[in-house]
């Protein structure tokens, strides 16, 4: 049991140390950099390109490249939120100002001293006054016969850490909601096709799909500007009902709860094959997307789609930058017995021979609308955690939580105001606040024929 | 037939020439602490923002297309809200000495945007959104309270390590000789936490005559230094986090997901991290001062891999360049 509690005391004091979180925050923060630099989710075959062969091994074993996904890079976030939650509870929660109680007053760095030659009930009638009319809250106790006023400013503001704290606690809960109930996914849908909604009786319909690119002369040369992309769908519900509505950029549509957006555009091909003028129903009916291979039947011939080029440049007979669709044709490899040709652009409609009789013909593209499908019930969660962190930082950072210890002493002649200051944040960052604060009380406590004097020479 | 340049290229060179005559002046104004060039160099600033103000309005009613969405409109905004950021705290807490080094730097990222200047380009599918508008300006605004933030923790450390080098040996001794009094080394400690916390060797060598020594003794103290530096990355830091909320809002409605782990999402949750633990490390005194302005520097650099670095290097969904 004793040993338990040591272990406990250990992991407590461990974890809600500040430098033991700034470690775990830099940790964090290191690997972030590192899926910066490290280019994500690629073919392992391109990291041993890009890097020297060690490194891309490294790379790969450590999971570098997919690190926003790798178990340490989740569990660095899990130990950062212990850390979080044990600083708020040993460190946030308790964190106040002092107690009420005397302090000597020229042992703390903000401190001033003002003679006053009037009475010492009037003087602490006067200065509780003036803090008050300040905003400050004033408390007064008395302390071996000698009365002490305390004034405290923005003494709520010591939860902005803890709000804070909670905002990013919220934060994780949101995305674990996404994590346990939310999918997502990709969904390239050809026009005229119709595809089920992911875990919904709905069906989407793509009816066409257009894009619209402007050619724009810079200082530089010409660039073919994307301007919109616009996918026409019908949606039928699992009632029955259909509804026509519009996906672009920047408006999906929502069908049960479920989110489809538009995230790019493709183009997928048909062909007309044929083996000594007679059409081959298999390979024609077909619909390839650019990667897809037309295996031709009788050998280990197979034709790659490459791509699918809107503008042939008709001077050079090479694909054109200009995106739109003008010229089209389709690029081409044949592979046969381990060995591939070049590239060869195809124009529409003309005809390559491939040998043994066999001639491909791209007869027709059909544009392709890249949908993109998500339902993540913990947005709302994550919406309200992000605020809650940023209420938090503005609470922490903008109301500084301060004390005022003040003590009136009889003097043969009038009396002394003893004032200190006390902050969360130590001393220097109330350092001119407190400058002018002594210098109104001086002048608030002054005779009113020296506050007129004072004026007077502040007015030259 | 003679073509006139458009308002918004005279209004731009107009602001680069105010910023840049400005930033001279208060450079001089830093090394000679001649009251005019303050007092010169400040209109010649204010003239500067406005001049930038006016040249991206003109922009957008020349061309309908808000001025933030590439390389050169953002740098732009990001230059003008340096400078505007700049001259609240400079107003607020007599930052002016800091003014040159701000203001140049601003001229600089100015000048450099101007290169990227590649005429008018409607904006792509992703970017028409009214998103733009809140999420650019805030996330800019942000960069622009770092880099002040950065010129101030600059001189922090300039001044510190130039304490540093004068030597600590019998610093506090020769202190109470040039200007201190007669006091013992203990005494100044307990009489006066600003001398204690703050450059003797530098108010010593400035005493004696020495130049250096004299432009640095009339900098704030190294602690007030530190608070400012505070205040600004306070100022900074919210913006930033303002400018990632928004940005995620963002994505959500243009690309499915308010996180997509893109290389600029995550360069700039990594400055965020960075400022964080600035934020974290001012909590503990031992932490303040030259270890804080160490990270509040490597934070802007932070910042600067995240604004250039990913838009011009790293390719990704914010490869926003022309």
């Amino acid at each position: 049991m004793t040993m338990l509690r040591s272990y406990y005391e250990e992991f407590v004091r461990t974890f809600g140390n500040v430098l033991f979180a700034v470690c775990l925050l830099l940790v964090w923060g290191l690997m972030t950099l590192a899926g910066v630099v490290v280019e994500q989710g690629k073919d392992p075959a391109e990291y041993f390109s890009a890097y020297a062969p060690p490194l891309a091994r490294l790379i790969l074993r450590l999971n570098v490249d997919n690190i926003y996904h790798a178990p340490y890079y989740v569990g660095i976030i899990g130990l950062i939120l212990l850390s979080l939650a044990v600083c708020t509870f040993k460190r946030v929660i308790p964190a106040r100002l002092p107690a009420l109680r005397p302090v000597k007053i020229d042992k703390i760095p903000l401190n001033a001293a003002i003679d006053v030659p009037q009475d010492e009930g009037s003087t602490r009638a006067r200065v509780e006054q003036f803090f008050r009319d300040r905003g400050w809250q004033i408390r007064k106790r008395e302390f071996d016969g000698a009365e002490w006023t305390f004034a405290d400013k923005h003494n709520w503001a010591r939860r902005g850490v803890l709000v804070a704290h909670v905002g990013f606690v919220i934060i994780a809960a949101g995305t674990s909601v996404y994590w346990a109930k939310g999918f997502s996914g990709d969904m390239p849908v050809l026009v005229g096709q119709t595809v089920e909604v992911p875990h919904r009786r709905a069906a989407l319909r793509l009816n066409g799909f257009t894009f619209k690119v402007q050619p724009i002369m810079t200082k530089s040369g010409m660039v073919y500007q994307p301007i919109d992309y616009v996918s026409d769908v019908t949606v039928t519900g699992g009632n029955g009902a259909s509804k026509r509505e519009t996906i672009r950029v920047n408006h999906p549509i929502d069908i049960g709860g479920t989110l489809f957006y538009q995230s790019s555009y493709g183009f997928a091909m048909k062909f007309l094959v044929t083996h000594d003028g007679i059409r081959s129903p298999e390979l024609s009916g077909k619909t390839y997307f650019p990667g897809d291979t037309v295996t031709l039947p009788g050998g280990s011939r197979q034709i790659e789609v490459l791509q699918f080029i809107p503008t042939v440049d008709r001077q050079t007979g090479q694909p054109s930058s200009d995106p739109r669709i003008n010229d089209p044709a389709v690029a081409l490899a044949a592979s046969a017995g381990g060995q591939t040709t070049p590239p060869v652009v195809v124009p529409m409609r003309t005809w390559i021979d491939v040998g043994d009789g066999w001639r491909i013909t791209p007869q027709q593209y059909v544009m392709v609308s890249g949908l993109q499908y998500r339902y993540d019930p913990g947005v709302p969660l994550v919406g309200i955690g992000a605020f809650v962190l940023l209420a938090g930082l503005v609470i922490s950072f903008y109301f500084l939580p301060a004390r005022l210890f003040v003590c009136v002493t009889p003097q043969t002649r009038g009396c002394t105001v003893g004032l200190a200051a006390m902050t969360v944040k130590g001393y220097d960052i109330f350092e001119t606040q407190f400058d002018e604060l002594q210098a109104e009380l001086r002048k608030a406590l002054a005779p009113p024929e020296q506050r007129r004097t004072l004026s007077f020479a502040e007015a030259n | 037939m003679q073509q006139h340049m458009p308002l918004d290229e005279v209004l731009m060179i107009i602001a680069l020439g105010a910023y840049v005559v400005g930033a001279l002046s208060l450079l001089a104004y830093f090394f000679s602490r001649d009251e005019w060039l303050k007092h010169l160099g400040i209109p010649l600033v204010i003239a500067g923002v406005v001049a930038q103000v006016a040249q991206l309005v003109a922009r957008y009613e020349i061309t309908r297309i808000w001025p933030l969405l590439n390389l050169y409109g953002s740098l732009s905004l990001f230059s003008v809200v340096s400078v505007a950021i700049f001259i609240y705290f400079a107003f607020r807490y007599r930052l002016w000495f800091a003014g040159g080094f701000v203001v140049a730097l601003a001229a600089v990222f100015l000048a450099y945007g101007v290169t990227w200047n590649e005429g008018t380009m409607p904006a792509v599918p992703s970017l028409q959104s009214y998103w733009a508008k809140i999420h650019v300006p805030l996330v800019v605004a942000s960069y622009g309270a770092f880099m002040v933030s950065f010129v101030v923790s600059a001189l922090y450390l300039l001044k510190y390590y130039y304490e540093r080098a004068l030597g600590a040996a019998g610093a506090l001794e020769r202190y109470a000789m040039a200007g201190g009094g007669q006091a013992t080394a203990p005494d100044v400690r307990a009489a006066d936490f600003r001398v204690r916390l703050d450059a003797p060797n530098i108010a010593s060598a400035a005493a004696a005559g020495n130049v250096t020594a004299q432009w640095f003794n009339t900098m704030p103290s190294l602690p007030q230094l530190d608070i400012l530096i505070y205040r600004i990355v306070a100022v900074g830091l919210p913006l930033l986090t303002l400018g990632i909320i928004t940005g995620a809002m963002w994505a959500h409605e243009a690309w499915g997901a308010y996180w997509q782990w893109d290389p600029k999402e995550t360069a700039a949750l990594f400055s965020w991290i960075v400022y964080a633990i600035y934020m974290h490390l001012h909590t503990r005194s031992a932490w303040r001062g030259v270890r804080s302005a160490w990270i509040s520097a490597i934070g802007f650099m932070t910042i600067m891999f995240c604004y250039f670095g990913v838009n011009l290097w790293i390719s990704g969904l914010h490869s926003y360049k022309v």
